[in-house]
């Protein structure tokens, strides 16, 4: 090769390094222009020491970022699951309460406007306006009382009221 | 000793109450003899104030006869709270046909005690003037 072909080749490579290093990425890696054998590095490779111990246990594991949104997102939903319980359940006991209070409510104004077959719900009006609790217990106790009312006295009752009224004794002893 | 109050709430007491409560409503007549023999021999204030108000609910001439005309029973317990108790019921029926006629009854026959006699003497002027 003459001197003046190895000065165009030279010349050649000076202003025209296109040529050659096509891709040329401006970042904040050094080294992300540089050619390695002709391979671009556009993205920052470099690890850092920390990630490669493997020996550490984590709570996270390797969820990605956006999986990690969507889990915080559900773990935050979780919390207020117990609270729309209780307002599900308080919803329903607010509801019950109105429809009675509107009953009741009904039922005194039918009244004070003199409609006489009013008169016909003053035994339903009474009951919803009891407390729902005792209203049970009192159910409870007189449909016991009436199944008792019904038995054979000597042959029944009798046994169970010697019995209670010894267990009565015992407790009266007891407390003495 | 156990207090009224707390006597009240006991478990066993209010099942000897539904117990009485049930033989006041109960149509067969052997429930007097059942009130008589075991409520009002009770050795507890509150039981025996119980029977005999529940006899007097009966408002039968077999049931009234057992707390007007016996010794140590219904108008003539030995408690005070019981006796008055009882004359309160009395006083309380709306039909006191049958209780005039069984204290006329204890009055007028010789086979009771004096004592029973008086305080039969004292409900009917009681019972007459409500």
């Amino acid at each position: 090769m003459s001197t003046i072909e190895k000065i165009t080749q030279l010349s050649h490579r000076i202003f025209n390094t296109s040529v050659t290093e096509q891709n040329v990425v401006r970042s904040s890696n050094p080294f992300a222009a540089s050619n390695f054998q002709k391979n671009i590095l556009t993205e920052d490779v470099f690890e850092s020491s920390k990630g490669k111990q493997d020996n550490i246990v984590s709570f996270t594991g390797n969820i990605t970022a956006g999986s990690k949104r969507i889990y915080s997102t559900f773990v935050g939903s979780l919390g207020s699951i117990g609270n729309k319980f209780y307002e599900g359940i308080e919803s329903i006991v607010e509801f019950c309460s109105r429809v009675k209070e509107s009953f009741v409510t009904t039922l005194n104004k039918m009244q004070e406007l003199g409609n006489r077959e009013v008169g016909n719900f003053n035994a339903a009006r009474e009951v919803l306006s009891r407390d729902i609790k005792s209203f049970f217990a009192i159910n409870t106790r007189e449909k016991e009382i009436a199944k008792m009312a019904s038995m054979e006295p000597h042959a029944q009752i009798k046994p169970m009221l010697i019995e209670s009224l010894s267990a009565l004794e015992a407790d009266m002893a007891k407390a003495a | 000793m156990m207090d009224k109050t707390m006597i009240k709430t006991n478990k066993n007491f209010c099942r000897v109450c539904d117990i009485i409560d049930s033989l006041t409503i109960n149509p067969n007549p052997d429930s007097v003899a059942v009130l008589e023999e075991i409520g009002t021999n009770s050795s507890i204030d509150e039981v025996r104030e119980m029977t005999s108000k529940a006899l007097v609910k009966r408002n039968e001439f077999a049931s009234l006869s057992v707390v007007i005309s016996n010794k140590g029973k219904g108008i003539n317990d030995m408690s005070t709270v019981v006796a008055m108790s009882t004359i309160n019921e009395l006083l309380s029926l709306e039909d006191k046909q049958e209780a005039m006629k069984v204290l006329e009854n204890t009055i007028s026959s010789e086979g009771f005690d004096e004592e029973v006699k008086e305080n039969a003497r004292s409900v009917k002027a009681l019972m007459a003037l409500s």
